[in-house]
């Protein structure tokens, strides 16, 4: 029988809030997609640009970046870079058509542990959509 | 407080107008010479050609006597302006009361690197002047004699003569910013549209206003004939400009094309080095990072089927394009600076920068 497929998702998640708040999620014994991936950071300010589109290039079916809500960054304004760069990495991606729709930007404080199993859900359930990352096979790339 | 911390005055209704029978450039460096003679200006930064060679260099001068082979405007443009005056304020603020002479280009990467904390205003004046291209390198240094002509020609014509750089054909952001409320720079010099008998001195902000001042020259003339010529040409280049953001869009979307355009790629950098803003001191691309054991290199070749080398070479782009994104000033050094093979590099990043509704989250998006 041929096995279903299941997208492999890399999570950059802020250590203060979304990681606690997957924690949580853990610890309530809610159910999350086995297809995510969590990289664990001290703030979404820590990610690089380059990390999604890294990502994205080797061949990752999804990258979901994940921090405090807006104003409540443990460093005040790391989640603002992280928002601007995400609408940047999200506009290149689109005029490159370098399917854009495989990044998502989510705020999970450490008490919605609720909300991180719903987005990592609806998420992985849209990365299986789409199928596997194309980009994944291209050599030249 | 803008971003050259000088008060903007009032869209520049009068400039003062300098005879330029000798020629302007001459008219201009004379003006410069009675700012170091006068003591209004402790230093002049500015292009310089470099005594019996064909290159122009930066040169931080007091001396009046090298003001001799100066050159406001040269026709190529060697090391963007940006990258110097970052080199020179880097580490805090200097503490002479220096002018920068620059294309607009160069002024808006200055800004640029400022707003990135990579350089101090305090005491500069930055000089723009009305830039009508500039020659690309490979073919000056190739042919400088012919080059310096056909430059002398495009200087004429000001409307982008085929000789001067791809980017600058499209370039409508040659002359002085009416579209931002951030001065780009204090005092514009403009030269489209007047007769080749004089050149006009704009002061743009308060600290291009004193400069002036200091030189008793009055802006009394009315700058309506450089305007005109100015939206002309602006016109012209715009047009071609969203001509080749269609076009190079359609060039560039999706995997293959995108590998089309950059197969020329010989992974040289140096696009990276003299871009002005790619600003890190150290580059993940130029890290021990990146240089993998064979055994892992196996491993990626067995996921992928082949593996490209060097790794990353695509990813390079990509990783540039999204971090220049916000910042570029579409000043094309980076195309410049590639050694054979050509493709167009600053194309990428204006195309999103000249769409501001792509990109709402930064105010500096001019
Ligand atoms: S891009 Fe070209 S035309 Fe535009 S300011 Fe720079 S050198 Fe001049
Ligand atoms: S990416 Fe190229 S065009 Fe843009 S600022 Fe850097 S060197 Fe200039
Ligand atoms: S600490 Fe969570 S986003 Fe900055």
């Amino acid at each position: 029988m041929e096995k279903a497929y299941t997208p492999q998702i890399i999570g950059f998640l802020c250590n203060w809030c979304s990681y606690t708040g997957a924690d949580l999620a853990g610890v309530s014994r809610l159910q999350i997609p086995s297809s995510i991936r969590v990289i664990r950071l001290m703030c979404s300010g820590r990610i690089d640009p380059l990390f999604v589109t890294k990502a994205i290039f080797k061949g990752s079916d999804g990258v979901m970046m994940m921090g405090c809500h807006p104003g409540d960054c443990h460093y005040q304004k790391g989640n603002y870079y992280t928002r601007r760069r995400y609408k940047t990495i999200k506009t290149v991606l689109e005029v490159l058509h370098l399917d854009a729709e495989r990044i998502v930007l989510s705020w999970v404080s450490a008490s919605e542990g609720v909300k991180y199993a719903r987005v990592t859900k609806e998420f992985s359930n849209k990365i299986t959509g789409l199928g596997p990352n194309p980009l994944k096979k291209e050599i030249f790339l | 407080m803008t971003a050259t911390e000088s008060i903007k005055i009032e869209k520049p209704p009068k400039g003062a107008s300098i005879p330029a029978k000798k020629g302007i450039k001459k008219a201009i460096l004379g003006i410069f010479k009675k700012a170091l003679e006068t003591e209004s200006l402790d230093a002049l930064i500015i292009p310089v050609k470099v005594p019996e060679t064909e290159s122009y260099a930066w040169v931080l001068l007091k001396d009046t006597a090298l003001l001799e082979n100066a050159d406001p405007l040269p026709p190529v443009m060697t090391i963007q302006g940006g990258k110097v005056l970052s080199d020179l304020t880097k580490h805090g603020k200097i503490n002479k009361n220096i002018a920068a002479v620059l294309r607009p280009c160069e002024t808006r990467a200055a800004v640029e690197l400022f707003k990135l904390k990579q350089l101090h205003f305090e005491n500069i004046s930055l000089i723009s002047i009305d830039c009508p291209g500039a020659i690309p390198l490979s073919e000056y240094l190739a042919e400088p004699e012919k080059s310096e002509k056909s430059f002398g020609n495009v200087l004429d014509k000001w409307d982008g003569d085929d000789s001067v750089r791809e980017i600058c054909k499209t370039c409508y952001r040659f002359s002085l910013p009416t579209l931002t409320n951030a001065p780009a720079s204090d005092l514009h010099i403009g030269l489209s549209g007047n007769t080749k008998d004089d050149v006009v001195l704009i002061p743009v902000t308060s600290k291009g206003e004193k400069i002036l001042e200091k030189l008793d020259l009055k802006p009394e003339s009315s700058l309506q004939k450089w305007e005109t010529k100015i939206k002309e040409i602006k016109k012209i280049k715009s047009q071609r400009r969203k001509e080749f953001n269609h076009d190079f869009k359609t060039n560039i979307s999706g995997p293959e094309k995108f590998t089309a355009v950059f197969d020329g790629c010989i992974n040289c950098h140096n696009c990276q080095s003299v871009c002005p803003i790619c600003y890190c001191q150290q580059c993940y691309f130029d890290s021990a990072t990146t240089k993998l054991s064979s055994e892992d290199y196996f491993r990626r070749a067995k996921e992928r089927g082949a593996l490209r080398f060097p790794l990353d070479t695509m990813l390079f782009h990509l990783g540039r394009m999204s971090h220049m994104a916000l910042s570029c000033v579409s000043c094309g050094a980076c195309e410049d600076g590639l050694p054979h093979v050509h493709f167009r590099i600053s194309g990428l990043q204006p195309r999103r920068r000249a769409d501001p509704a792509s990109i709402q989250l930064y105010p500096g998006n001019k």
